[in-house]
């Protein structure tokens, strides 16, 4: 996987030279290395002359059986020692197929206060750190970028450990301590199964514990959280590899994020991908207590805006969370469940009969197969549909225990309907095309144009999330703002004035039309009962029908019934296409949606 | 927006050789730039702070390298080569390309290991490099050569030099990922028109299967028209989807169903594809279908309704629809998906569910029904659309 990391590498750079104190995993490099110091150092062999005129053959690859190779420990520490002027930037190395990436940090040396009168001996000095991430060089740049930022975040802890208690120095006065001594060691002693220098320091070493447990989390399960120095908290995530998906080679990038997370609107829900009190209890304790009220609320049949209510958040609060959330792999975005919503068999799910899922389900639900739920849902099914009037309270609850179960494995996609207003034979005319600013906004707002936003990001920016007046602007163009206005929503009723809509009368709308689009319109008998019109027009003017917009987002920008919708789509099927679809906002982490 | 957005680090595009330098080890004053063009688009505090890239250590001798620093990418291909009448009994050279730091560079690398055995070959014959400093004539045979690689290959991507008797034909080349495999029940379909395309290119066998590439033949029924052997067949069409001339659909079947993707949006918008499309989709010797019926149709396939079902609804040919070529056009344009099914079963391990129907009826040469049938009997059966 190129998610993974090859390898972790801790160097330093001083006064006194440069030097390579750490790397994980080191097994394998070493068997070589020892038999070459071996040959070299055999009193009786000769200098073979051809040695100096070999020219050694191009190296191709240096990643063997996933293990970094080719590289001694002096070639690596020469090339992470970098010069002054490159440190705090950005380093990337690509060596034939492997890519290092690191953030050169500088440390100045901790002086302890009870030495300060020995001033000279501990003037303090500048000296030069650098984790470095070995990665496969095919690794997408999004992946180079993450590592970059676990590297600074890295770094900076350990900057900040180091003016604190001097840890840094501690740290490598030992690993230093404990390579001197093994490379005084008597030959003999390094070749019969003695522990190799990385072994010791490892035993000996809390910063290369922390660097082991860094390797090994991201290279399982692409989360790590972890205390430098039990002082400082480092939590990382690599969303490329916390959001597994079932389609091989598709991998969701930290930008596809960010996209659903623009498209994020009230009505959307979360679906936790844990229990939540399992949850609760991987949260830090110095967490925000929002988000732990955020979670205690939580349930997969409300909305955003309910949960803002019960947990007694910001709208723009629970959006921050729930990005949060979603960027770590706890939850997904979907529409909240309910008995209306309609469900299908996602095109990535694995069919296999002997797919660990399979055993999983049947696990957790006794007496069912997931091949048999899975053949239900191949047609388009909705809650209300599944749920018999004969059913036991009990197996209704059972019912959406798996609903939720095939979600948050990712089997189910949910189907909305999306309507096209297409008057006449030609399709869209051209003044259609130019009054639906809001379905271009729409796309334009899915194309990234910002830079990538990393994970320290998510953390610290707060300017992320779209804000409120940001998610009705999206949605519908400027005229309605105030009409869709968060606050004003639930109140803003559909007892207008018929013959006024947004300041236009229907004579002024019809006259948008041309000839042609009027006289088709018109020869519809619905065109007579006004109530229906103006519904239709309204909905038309705002730009719903352009196949941008959901039944269920009409119905919570516009505060109309479900019913009223599908008895316009009924009266009006001569100009109106329904075709129905996913969401786009929230179903990206699908493969086919991607792209 | 902001024009340079366009480019930021890992947007993924290519961008243009914006320097190429030789760079030399002296023997007394270390790594240095013996020529560079254009002149001091690499300064010397920037050379001096990545030398230790330029000119490595031997273990990363004849490695390609390539440092991301300070806004530029350099990418080389250190050389060294012993001789004892060098003066440390070996001359350290690297020929490096230097590219804007967003770029994207895997392409080049064949071209700067190419170009640095060029000159390897060049200055073992005749010293060409290491009389850079003494003679002015060299230096400047190098420095037009150089010249001529920028310009030659930002221009046109591909550069010939000939130095005396040697020529060398320098190339850059599109790296495209490996086409996927190529299966029996699929069905290749010609993504540019036949006249754009001249079949004396292809190989021989290729040439014997082009006339049975109609878009609806699938890749075992080519086989054995063609009578060319099934695997041929495979390779030639995975060689022709690697350049990009034929694309894969799924068999065309009235039992068949669609889903509309998210992109089915276009055609009610994009003028150009609603002209393609009613081109494509208008009956032989009928006048073109209309764009609301041809919506009409495409938005009525989902999960559940078959192409047959949507035949007996709207009866396409009285809408000059040709519904065949329709759904190749759709398909192919990514406006509608195939939904296959899958029999799956624990018993029995041909129905593994790795292998969807078509797949299974292709290898057992049965009709979809009739297999339907034999499987229907067997309550272990579950079938999966997806």
């Amino acid at each position: 996987m190129e998610t993974n990391p090859i390898s972790v590498i801790f160097m330093k750079s001083d006064s006194k030279g440069d030097r390579l104190l750490f790397r994980f995993p080191f097994q394998d490099n070493l068997r070589p290395e020892t038999r070459q110091q071996k040959r070299r150092k055999n009193p009786y062999a000769l200098t073979v002359n051809e040695d100096l005129l070999y020219a050694p053959p191009q190296q191709s690859t240096n990643v063997i059986k996933g293990q970094l190779s080719g590289f001694s420990d002096e070639v690596l520490s020469t090339l992470f020692a970098v010069k002054q002027e490159l440190c705090e930037h950005k380093f990337e190395l690509k060596v034939n197929d492997v890519r290092f990436v690191s953030h050169p940090t500088l440390l100045n040396t901790h002086i302890r206060h009870a030495d300060l009168s020995d001033y000279k001996a501990n003037s303090p000095s500048i000296f030069l750190v650098n984790i470095v991430f070995a990665l496969q060089a095919i690794a997408s740049h999004s992946i180079v970028k993450c590592y970059y930022d676990l590297s600074k975040q890295l770094g900076i802890a350990l900057r900040h450990e180091e003016q604190r208690c001097g840890y840094v120095s501690e740290e490598m006065k030992t690993m230093i301590a404990i390579h001197d001594a093994t490379a005084t060691r008597p030959e003999e002693a390094s070749l019969d199964g003695h522990e190799s220098p990385f072994d010791m320091i490892l035993k000996q070493c809390s910063l290369a514990r922390n660097l082991k447990t860094v390797y090994e989390d991201l290279s399982s399960s692409g989360k790590t959280h972890l205390r430098v120095n039990k002082w400082i908290q480092a939590s990382f995530c690599l969303p490329q590899k916390v959001h597994q998906c079932h389609r091989k080679g598709f991998m969701v990038e930290p930008e596809m994020i960010d996209n659903c997370l623009k498209n994020l609107r009230p009505y959307h829900g979360i679906l936790l991908l844990t229990d939540q009190y399992k949850l609760l209890e991987t949260i830090p304790p110095d967490a925000s207590p929002a988000l732990t009220r955020l979670i205690k609320m939580y349930s997969p049949i409300k909305s955003l805006q309910t949960l803002s209510a019960d947990a007694d958040l910001t709208l723009k609060q629970i959006f921050h969370l729930v990005g949060h959330l979603l960027y770590w792999g706890d939850a997904l975005i979907i529409y909240p469940i309910c008995d209306s919503n309609v469900y299908v068999m996602s095109p990535d799910a694995p069919t296999y009969s002997h797919s660990p899922l399979i055993e999983q389900f049947s696990e957790s639900f006794p007496g069912h197969n997931l091949l048999q739920v899975m053949s239900e849902f191949s047609l388009p099914m909705s809650m209300r549909q599944k749920i018999s009037p004969l059913c036991q309270p009990h197996e209704q609850a059972e019912l959406v225990q798996i609903l939720v179960w095939l979600l948050q494995h990712r089997l189910l996609l949910q189907l909305h309907t999306y309507i096209f207003f297409i008057p006449t034979q030609s399709g869209l005319s051209n003044h259609q095309e130019q009054s639906g600013p809001s379905s271009h906004q729409y796309f334009s707002r899915e194309e990234r144009n910002d830079s990538f936003q990393s994970n320290s990001d998510i953390e610290t920016s707060s300017a992320r999330e779209p804000s409120e007046s940001d998610i009705s602007s999206n949605v519908s163009d400027d005229k309605v703002l105030n009409f869709t206005h968060l606050e004003n929503v639930n109140y803003s009723s559909f007892d207008e004035p018929v013959d006024q809509i947004d300041g236009i009368s229907s004579q002024e709308f019809l006259a948008d039309f041309n000839e042609e689009e009027r006289s088709s319109l018109l020869k519809i008998p619905a065109c007579s009962s006004p109530e229906d019109f103006y519904l239709l027009i309204r909905l038309c003017k705002r730009g719903y029908l352009h196949g941008m917009h959901h039944l269920e987002e009409i119905m919570y920008l516009e505060n109309v019934r479900r019913s009223q919708l599908l008895q316009i789509l009924d009266k009006f099927r001569d100009v109106l296409i329904t075709c129905e679809m996913e969401d786009l906002a929230i179903s990206m982490f699908h493969s086919h949606s991607a792209d | 927006m902001e024009k340079p957005e366009k480019y930021f680090e890992g947007c993924g595009q290519e961008g243009p050789i914006r320097c190429i330098f030789l760079c030399e080890f002296h023997h007394v004053a270390g790594p240095k730039i013996t020529c560079q063009i254009p002149e001091d688009y690499i300064s010397k505090d920037t050379f001096e702070s990545v030398s230790v890239y330029i000119i490595p250590k031997a273990q990363l001798q004849r490695s390609t390298l390539t440092i991301t620093i300070l806004g530029h990418k350099i990418l080389g291909f250190p050389v060294r080569i012993d001789n004892k009448k060098y003066a440390r009994n070996a001359f350290y050279f690297n020929l490096c390309f230097v590219f804007d730091a967003w770029a994207r560079t895997v392409q080049y690398e064949p071209v700067v290991k190419k170009l640095s055995d060029y000159l390897t070959e060049m200055e073992v014959e005749s010293n060409f490099l290491s009389l850079q400093d003494e003679s002015e004539t060299e230096k400047k045979r190098l420095c037009s050569m150089l010249t001529q690689v920028l310009l030659d290959l930002n221009r046109q991507k591909m550069c010939t030099l000939s130095e005396g008797k040697a020529t060398t034909h320098l190339k850059v080349v599109k790296i495209s990922c490996d086409p996927p495999p190529v299966y029996d029940y699929q069905v290749p379909v010609f993504v540019e028109p036949l006249e754009k395309f001249q079949s004396e290119q292809w190989d021989l066998t290729t040439q014997q299967i082009l006339p049975f590439i109609d878009g609806f033949n699938h890749v075992a029924k080519i086989a054995s028209e063609a009578d060319v052997e099934n695997n041929l067949v495979k390779s030639c069409l995975q060689n022709l989807l690697y350049y990009g001339v034929v694309s894969l659909i799924p068999i065309f079947q009235y039992s068949n169903m669609y889903a509309a993707t998210p992109k089915i949006r276009k055609l009610s918008t994009e003028r150009s594809l609603q002209e393609s499309c009613v081109r494509a989709a208008a009956l032989a010797g009928s006048p073109f279908p209309t764009v609301k019926n041809i919506l009409r149709l495409l938005c009525s396939m989902t999960h559940g309704t078959t192409v047959r079902d949507i035949c007996l609804r709207y009866n396409p040919s009285t809408l000059n629809i040709d519904i065949c070529k329709l759904v190749q056009f759709a398909v192919l344009q990514g406006l509608i998906r195939k939904i296959r099914k899958y029999p799956v079963s624990m018993n029995n391990s041909n129905l593994n569910g790795l292998r969807c129907m078509d797949e299974l009826c292709v290898a057992a040469t049965t009709s979809s029904r009739q297999l339907e049938q034999q499987l229907e009997g067997d309550s272990s059966v579950f079938f999966i659309w997806k």
